[in-house]
């Protein structure tokens, strides 16, 4: 049995570029951009993000015919809470540095407008695999936009990789300086902005007509 | 069955929530030892942190153990009570929190570094939105500070967050709890200011509510201290 | 006093978009006229100051630890905590489900012009997000926590109506092809939260 034939590795993979949740569905840009300041807790993020996704999207597919239409939603953050209720006590137990880096943005996970869309659009709708698989690719789509910002702005911001100096220390003694302002917030919004421009730039039918 | 009827419904949902309850109570059975575990440690890094030791989490227990020498509990009066002494996560020294009414006293941690002794002792407040803590390490005489520690529940990032950063952490070595004799603790000032009669460090900028409440915490947290720094500083003359 | 002071910190300094980016699929998605995203502000600010005094009662009385000493003694070590999240989320949904109803029943014309965003709110992160900050927050009474809940609902509003003025204005510029719509709308976000970050350290 082929696992991927052309339709289910278009779910796959659609989400990475032309379909991405993030810059092109405009979904699920709440909850994680805050905690994009360095490149580690991007990476938990964009991990737990594709493991919740993938798996509420299987389960949901599994009930999507017993589940009574009126407690629809309601069904829907149950199994999501449960799942980010797990993923947050995995990480307590195993990652608790990052965890506590984290903060209330894995609870945030819940309300991730990616997973209520892709359950609502998809999962509803589609068998378990290609749902297992659609998870998989828009938690990646996600996850590497996630990724990217928190390598700018760990690299731009203090000079580090994963916590480790990249930047040699003979640059700061000809008068390189790390970008402070990079640490600050705004700068996630930015940088998406620039991956949204590039993005778009390279493909011409996702512009906008209009502001 | 109907999907739609009001009866399905009713066992649906109570279904539901019971295997979640079931699912989410046994997760976090399975996982509270080592979630515990991990708490324990963060302590340990944290005191550790205040003697300017940074230990990973790996070597944090081999650390603490090493260094800390003993751990007890202190009544008002500033005298050891006995019994109370050890330094397992177990031991009362080490799960009593400051704050907490039921304590028989306060905690104490007694460190060797380089053969000298350092007393470490915790603290809590408030800040702007939660609350915050610390450790401060003070040398054996009672009121040089060797260094300190803070942390936070959630300050707002960038501007009261950075009372956990070295640059702020690192202004209280070599500062004095007394001055001629009497207890005056250590003044958080916005930067630029002066304090005539107590030793000062520069607050954070943009980070006014919670540089009080760090203000705040040093002058009462470390006051409950105050006969026993002040034994200190008797047996030391 | 301590209650004003809460109200005009979240509005400012800790708006729920411009230092936390909470609620921001809505609200790039309702921000095109100033007419919607007001409405949309007003229904988050409702949900708001109602859903957070709700869950801090069920968090002091229920599921803190120790916090249902008052059934007795033997109830007193037990810790709930691992439900909150899912007791929240479930308190919000609930709660917004309930809104739509008592308003599509007693006021038609209500709803047909809040009715639309109502649904969206059960999963903007800026109510579940009141919730959890309450929660780590630890607010001394339930009226602080209504407070935080009433000033990050402003603040939100605030945000969205900017926005959409902003995006009133926009239709007359010229803005490069491959930045249209949505990426300057992120360059706009991010100057509006670089803007608001002077509000630091305002203290009453």
């Amino acid at each position: 049995m082929a696992l991927l034939n052309s339709k289910t590795k278009a779910v796959l993979l659609g989400p990475l570029s032309k379909n991405n949740p993030v810059i092109v569905q405009v979904l699920g840009i709440c909850s994680a951009l805050a905690v994009t300041s360095k490149l580690e807790p991007s990476l938990v993020m964009a991990i737990a993000v594709v493991l919740v996704t993938a798996f509420a999207n299987v389960i949901i597919s599994l009930l999507r015919n017993s589940i009574p239409n009126r407690i629809r939603i309601i069904v829907q953050l149950v199994v999501v809470a449960s799942l980010v209720t797990i993923v947050s006590e995995v990480l307590k137990a195993f990652a608790y540095d990052v965890n506590k880096q984290l903060s209330v943005f894995v609870g945030l996970i819940v309300t991730n407008c990616i997973l209520m869309g892709r359950l609502e659009a998809f999962a509803l709708g589609n068998g378990p695999w290609p749902s297992f698989l659609d998870g998989i690719g828009n938690g990646l789509g996600y996850g590497w936009i996630l990724v990217v910002v928190g390598f700018f702005r760990e690299l731009l911001g203090s000079g580090t990789l994963m916590d480790i100096q990249v930047i040699p220390e003979s640059f700061y003694e000809v008068g390189y300086e790390n970008n402070g302002l990079m640490m600050l917030a705004p700068m996630a919004i930015l940088l998406v902005a620039c991956i949204i421009w590039v993005h778009r730039a390279q493909n011409k039918e996702l512009q906008e007509e209009s502001n | 069955m109907n999907r739609e009827s009001n009866v399905y419904t009713i066992i649906y949902s109570v279904v539901m929530v019971v295997i979640v309850a079931l699912g989410l109570a046994f997760t976090h059975q399975v996982l509270s030892d080592k979630q515990i575990a991990n708490e324990n440690i963060d302590k340990m890094q944290q005191i550790l942190r205040s003697l300017n030791i940074d230990a990973s989490a790996d070597e944090a227990q081999e650390a603490f153990s090493k260094l800390i020498q003993n751990a007890y509990l202190i009544n008002d009066q500033g005298e050891k009570l006995d019994g109370t002494e050890g330094i397992s996560p177990d031991d009362p020294a080490f799960s009593t929190e400051l704050g907490d009414s039921s304590a028989e006293g306060m905690p104490v941690y007694e460190a060797e570094i380089d053969g000298a002794t350092k007393y470490v002792i915790p603290m809590s407040g408030a800040g702007l939105w939660g609350s915050i803590w610390g450790y401060l390490a003070v040398e054996a005489e009672g009121s040089t500070i060797y260094g300190a520690e803070f942390d936070h529940a959630g300050e707002t990032p960038g501007l009261g967050a950075e009372i956990a950063d070295t640059p702020f952490k690192g202004q209280f070595k070599g500062k004095s709890l007394f001055r001629d004799g009497e207890f005056r603790s250590i003044a958080v000032v916005k930067p630029g200011r002066t304090v005539a009669n107590r030793d000062y460090v520069d607050g954070i900028s943009g980070g006014t509510i919670t540089s009080q409440g760090v203000d705040n915490m040093l002058l009462e947290s470390v006051g409950e201290y105050k006969s026993f720094l002040e034994n200190l500083n008797a047996a030391n003359r | 006093m301590e209650a004003i002071n809460l109200i005009v910190r979240s509005i400012f300094v800790d708006n729920m978009i411009f230092a936390y980016f909470l609620g921001m699929c809505s609200f790039l998605a309702v921000s095109k006229n100033v007419k919607t995203a007001l409405g949309l502000g007003v229904a988050v600010t409702f949900v708001l100051v109602i859903t957070l005094p709700l869950n801090y009662l069920l968090e002091t009385h229920v599921l803190k630890a120790g916090a249902l000493a008052w059934l007795g003694d033997e109830y007193a070590t037990m810790d709930l905590s691992v439900f909150s999240l899912l007791i929240f989320i479930a308190v919000i949904a609930s709660f917004v489900q309930l809104v739509e109803m008592v308003i599509e029943r007693f006021s038609p014309a209500l709803y047909s012009s809040l009715g639309i965003f109502l649904p969206l709110i059960a999963v903007n992160c800026a109510i579940l997000g009141g919730s959890l900050f309450m929660q780590q927050r630890e607010f001394a009474n339930v009226g602080l926590a209504t407070a935080y809940g009433f000033g990050s609902g402003i603040g939100w509003l605030l945000a969205i109506v900017g926005m959409a003025a902003i995006r009133e204005k926009l239709e007359y510029s010229n803005v490069p092809k491959p930045l249209k719509g949505l990426g300057i709308t992120f360059i706009i976000t991010a100057l509006m939260a670089i803007g608001f970050m002077s509000f630091a350290g305002i203290d009453i």
